[in-house]
């Protein structure tokens, strides 16, 4: 199964129908690629070897890239992840050919699932032993302490507001959900693993309650636009 | 409003914008890549991909990273 897992909700909400990428003739690299992978024998076995490199060495990429926020774990540990990482990519690369349709080139198709097999392994081994916490760690966000002096009135309805919406409008899954996610911070692919689910349900149950909760917001004239400060 | 109430305020309510979904996103996220790399309007090839990048932090880390993986191998 790969880290996003078959079977969930693909499509949280299109602003328009997507456009779909007009069929164009593959790139002579990824066309070779596709031929030496679809071949019998030593040429079958070389373009796997080949192409486990190239994962390899994506997969290390994106364990150097987080390398700073895994202090405790020490190098072999990270090469452990990253080899097993691309390991698991090059199953699912094989085993998912038949939908690569030139869109990018070949090398760039493959790169996404090391770079994905290796962060969900290395935000799993970054949590790993921890309890994942589904109830608010501290309403302290939505006390009137947490405002600055002289606050507007409707900064403090807005929290107000939203407490009471997460406690009242949302079902208990929707609120667990977003409290770990979005209040606890717990990583999805994290939460996916403890609940027994994706991370493509568990975005469409984040992606229900964050409607619900603005829905509320605005039917009492208390909407805002933070999108931007969610980067 | 203090920063980090703004970006708590941010996780807590998400992207205004439609936006797609994770399976969505993974599965266009290498042309994506191309198209940004290359210069081009990838919001208008893959309309709410960049929203959801805004309200998914796994797949936004992962946006990243391809794209400073392929953007690198480009200057080579």
């Amino acid at each position: 199964m790969s880290a996003l897992a078959a079977g969930t909700v693909e499509l949280v909400q299109r602003a328009a129908p997507r456009s779909t990428p007009a069929v164009v003739p593959l790139d002579p690299d990824s066309r070779e690629w596709l031929r030496s992978l679809r071949a019998d024998g030593a040429v079958r076995d070389a373009a796997i070897a080949r192409l486990h490199a190239l994962l390899l060495r994506a997969a290390r990429f994106e364990v150097r890239r987080r390398r700073p926020t895994l202090p405790h774990l020490r190098g072999d540990e990270l090469d452990d992840i990253a080899t097993e990482a691309a390991h698991d990519a090059l199953m699912s690369v094989l085993k998912r050919l038949d939908d690569f349709r030139g869109a990018s080139r070949f090398t760039t198709w493959v790169y996404k699932f090391a770079l994905l097999e290796a962060a969900v392994k290395l935000r799993k081994r970054a949590w790993q032993g921890r309890e994942v916490p589904l109830e608010p760690e501290s309403w302290s966000l939505f006390s009137s302490e947490s405002l600055q002096p002289g606050a507007e009135v409707e900064q403090s309805e807005l929290l107000s507001t939203l407490k009471n919406a997460i406690d009242k409008v949302l079902t208990p899954h929707q609120r667990r959900v977003l409290v770990a996610l979005a209040l606890n911070e717990v990583p999805i692919d994290v939460l996916a693993d403890r609940l027994s689910t994706t991370r493509g349900a568990l975005y469409k149950t984040l992606h229900d309650a964050r409607r619900k909760l603005r829905r509320d917001l605005d039917e009492r004239g208390l909407s805002l636009d933070v999108s931007e400060e969610a980067n | 409003m203090e920063p980090d109430l703004k970006q708590t305020l941010g996780r807590l309510l998400g992207p205004s914008e439609p936006e797609i979904g994770c399976e969505a996103c993974f599965a266009e996220l290498d042309r994506y890549v191309e198209l940004e790399v290359a210069g081009a309007d990838a919001d208008a090839a893959v309309p709410g991909l960049r929203a959801h990048l805004e309200g998914c932090p796994a797949c936004r880390e992962e946006h990243e990273s391809l794209r400073a993986l392929v953007s690198g191998e480009q200057a080579l």
